[in-house]
């Protein structure tokens, strides 16, 4: 008990009475678990965040009808197969073929919000639509008409059924509100788009749809077992990966991460090495004391468990520093990076706290054992 | 004397002094490897993303206007074509060097032997290019649709055994038609007929899937457009856009000359765009959107994201160096204390002290910077397959750093030191 005590005791004034030197350790030590627990957290959170980033490249499955029928109701049957923390957005597509000033236009009709998440990449000149009866514009077909941002245009369309006895078949129409114009270096240049309930109206009929983009976001593995899973589970939808996008999205996503590992690790092994130093060149400066000590009668096996207690509650104390800096660090990237904050990996706080005090044991170890190890007379002449 | 005195700390304090140089150089080398990667991932990454494919598309200006006031429905793009002669012009534009692959295409449409209509499309594979400037390029869709996988057989190789009947057929087209590679396929264009022989099996996931893709000139046979071309894909390397560009894209003119010029110089989107126009008759070059702009997103957020990393592991260096140094300095009081006592002037004891701590800063920065230089290309190597180009700014960036943080390290204990009475000091009882 009294042992302990004094253990104790002679840490604490050490750390007190030589306070710039150990304020100094505790610095080192600090920045070397900030800098591992900060890039640490960044390196876990880079592909969910940058994978989130990826999604601008717009719809990675597209779900088509594997029958006759294929409605909104099939698509949602599909959706409940994703985790639905994964879904980025989903857009139902039904192309018509309509007339705008007696020529054939193919027109889409969707749900505007899906469309916006599934395809972020369209640049619309003007407003989305958002109210029935107004409809986005590609940009050829602006052109090609010359229709700008506020015009009317009337949409007609003419029903399949054939007329029976004789009746003449009354051409549907609907007077539209260009709102917007869209631009995209794509073949949807050439479309027009409305809702899918205008499109229905206009046409007379409902229910069915021709494809369903999804955007999703997860790794190319999670998405084949998706894909599998759905086509196994839903009979009426037929899920297909966008390859373009998967493809290239595993090949670039990975890269970064690998860039982001080999970052961290030579970070983390060259901030180390400092901290390691540091802690050497402050231990060593005690030489002389150790000798005393040992003059006067303490064992080798003492003095190196006191420095080394020393020095872990030192890697403990910045090790629990280094932890919070290095979330407040990581938390700060990923809002200005990525504008959407982190999560807090509790498990990182041991390991940083134990690899703290590991590097600072470790790194005192060697400069007191060299210490001790030289006859006391010879340390004390300063040798 | 005091050469004297330096030389002797240096050779008989070698021991710490080579521990300074060894931190100061880890601080230096993980500066530059931390400098170099940041400067140079924009273009690697960039590099990695022409895995999606063109960004721009180069379609004839007529087509859309005829297509309207002929009603021509199919035939692609209705009468009107780029030439395939002007080709080599996109990689004589200011920005050529961006210009990192292009394939021109032209869509036939061709029945087969039961009247089935299908899409052959001529393109270039691995087109080997010689520029008049000189340059040697390997153009096409091989590196451009990479994210195609060959089901059966290989990529049809253009500089090596395929001849002018060779093709490539989509993954569904070929379930239809029952065909693998090896086999031959009949089709008959609008002026004449050609028996291809098929050499591998492609699978894209898209429409493609019901498309053949032959050589440009082999399509251009069967349709009697010798010369023609439909449009053409790029894939360049550009810049993210920012609130100039997207004035320019719209209006040219409606710049000054001097934003004209950065807008003309800089490799945006637009820019390029504009520039392809220019040698390209009558063509309308236009980015797709889904590409570029996502190119632009991914690259700004990686930048950003290297950045920070860069300045966090520039403080732990810079902290990491300071901290030595204070530690290191604190150590000799004895020695100071000492000096001071046989009647040095602070002014000379530090002087000394800060020429020993410089000296080991200036070998332990050199050292580090090749050290650092080593890093980056190890970073470079094992992630992007190629090495980094270290820009020159590192240099002066990585000096200033470690002398900088050098003073500030010695500083703070250099005063402590000197504020000591020296009978305290030797007494030992600080």
């Amino acid at each position: 008990m009294k042992k302990r005590k004094m253990f104790l005791r002679m840490i604490t004034a050490s750390l007190m009475r030589r306070r710039s030197r150990m304020l100094v350790a505790l610095l080192s030590i600090a920045i070397g678990a900030t800098v591992l627990s900060g890039l640490v957290t960044i390196y876990y959170d880079v592909p969910r965040q940058m994978g989130a980033q990826f999604r601008n490249y717009g719809a990675n499955m597209i779900f088509t009808a594997a029958d006759e029928d294929f409605t909104y109701d099939d698509v949602e049957k599909g959706i409940s197969q994703i985790d639905s923390g994964d879904i980025v957005g989903v857009a139902p597509y039904r192309y018509e073929t309509v007339r705008i000033r007696e020529t054939p236009v193919v027109a889409a009709g969707t749900n505007m919000e899906g469309a916006k998440a599934t395809s972020p990449f369209w640049s619309v000149d003007g407003q989305w639509c958002s109210a029935p009866e107004e409809m986005l514009i590609g940009a050829s077909i602006a052109e090609k008409y010359r229709l700008s941002v506020g015009d009317t245009v009337e949409v007609t369309y003419t029903p399949e059924e054939e007329a029976e006895d004789g009746e003449v078949t009354v051409d549907n129409f609907i007077l539209f509100t260009v709102t917007g114009i869209l631009d995209t270096g794509g073949s949807e240049e050439d479309y027009i788009y409305m809702s899918l309930d205008d499109l229905e109206t206009l046409t007379g009929t409902g229910g069915n749809i021709d494809v369903a983009e999804l955007s999703i976001s997860a790794s190319a593995d999670a998405l084949t077992s998706y894909m599998n899973k759905i086509n196994q589970n839903v009979g009426a939808v037929n899920a297909r990966l966008v390859k373009r996008v998967t493809a290239s999205e595993t090949t670039v996503l990975s890269k970064l991460q690998a860039l982001v590992l080999l970052v961290t690790v030579v970070v983390l092994a060259l901030t180390m090495i400092c901290v390691a130093t540091t802690m050497t060149a402050v231990v060593a400066e005690r030489r002389k004391e150790i000798g005393l000590r040992k003059a006067i009668g303490a064992s080798d096996k003492s003095i190196i468990t006191e420095f080394m207690g020393e020095s872990m509650l030192l890697g403990l104390l910045g090790g629990i520093i280094g932890s919070v800096l290095g979330f407040i660090f990581a938390q700060q990237v990923s809002i200005n990076v990525f504008s959407s904050s982190i999560s807090f990996r509790p498990l990182l706080v041991p390991v940083t706290i134990l690899v703290s005090i590991a590097v600072t044991g470790l790194s005192s170890l060697m400069p007191v054992r060299s210490a001790t190890d030289v006859d006391p007379a010879l340390v004390l002449k300063g040798e | 004397m005091f050469l004297r005195m330096i030389k002797g700390t240096l050779f008989r304090q070698w021991k710490k002094m080579i521990m300074i140089a060894f931190t100061i150089a880890l601080g230096a080398s993980l500066a530059t490897a931390m400098l170099s990667v940041m400067l140079d991932v924009e273009d690697k990454v960039n590099q990695e993303l022409k895995t999606y494919g063109a960004n721009i598309t180069v379609v004839p200006k007529e087509s859309s206007v005829l297509n309207n006031l002929y009603e021509i429905e199919d035939g692609g793009s209705g009468g009107a074509y780029l030439r395939e002669d002007e080709l080599g012009k996109i990689k004589t534009i200011f920005w050529a060097f961006n210009i990192v692959d292009y394939a021109p295409f032209l869509n036939a449409k061709a029945t087969l032997d039961d009247g089935s209509e299908i899409t052959v499309v001529g393109t270039w594979f691995n087109h080997h290019i010689e520029l008049p400037t000189g340059e040697q390029l390997d153009a096409g869709v091989v590196s451009m649709r990479s994210w195609w996988e060959t089901e059966s057989g290989e990529w049809l190789d253009e500089q090596g055994n395929a001849d002018e009947n060779s093709a490539m057929i989509g993954t569904a087209l070929a379930y239809k038609l029952n065909l693998s590679a090896g086999d031959t396929l009949h089709v008959k264009g609008t002026k004449s007929d050609v028996t291809l022989k098929i050499t591998g099996v492609y699978d894209a996931g898209g429409d493609e899937d019901d498309e053949i893709y032959v050589q440009l000139a082999t399509a251009q046979k069967l349709d009697g457009l010798e010369g023609c071309i439909d449009s053409i894909e790029v894939s360049a390397l550009t810049t993210p856009d920012n609130e100039l560009a997207e004035r320019a894209a719209k209006d040219p003119s409606s710049l000054t000359v001097s934003q004209y010029e950065t807008w003309y110089c800089t490799a945006y989107v637009s820019s390029i765009c504009y520039q392809i126009q220019e040698v390209i008759t009558d063509s309308v070059a236009s980015p797709v959107r889904q590409v570029a702009d996502s190119e632009g997103a991914i690259l700004e957020k990686t930048k950003l994201l290297m950045v920070l990393i860069t300045i966090l592991s520039l403080i732990g260096a810079s902290l990491g160096i300071c901290n030595l140094v204070t530690a290191s300095v604190m150590e000799r009081s004895g020695e100071i204390g000492l000096m001071k006592a046989i009647g040095a002037q602070n002014g000379a004891v530090s002087g000394l002290v800060l020429t020993e701590i410089f000296i080991t800063a200036i070998v332990g920065g050199i050292l580090g910077f090749f050290a650092g230089w080593g890093f980056a290309q190890i970073i470079g190597h094992s992630v992007f397959n190629s090495s980094i180009n270290i820009s020159p700014i590192v240099i002066p960036m990585v000096s200033v750093l470690v002398v900088i943080v050098t003073l500030i390290g010695s500083i703070p204990a250099i005063r402590m030191l000197l504020r000591l009475s020296p009978a305290e000091v030797l007494h030992g009882g600080r």
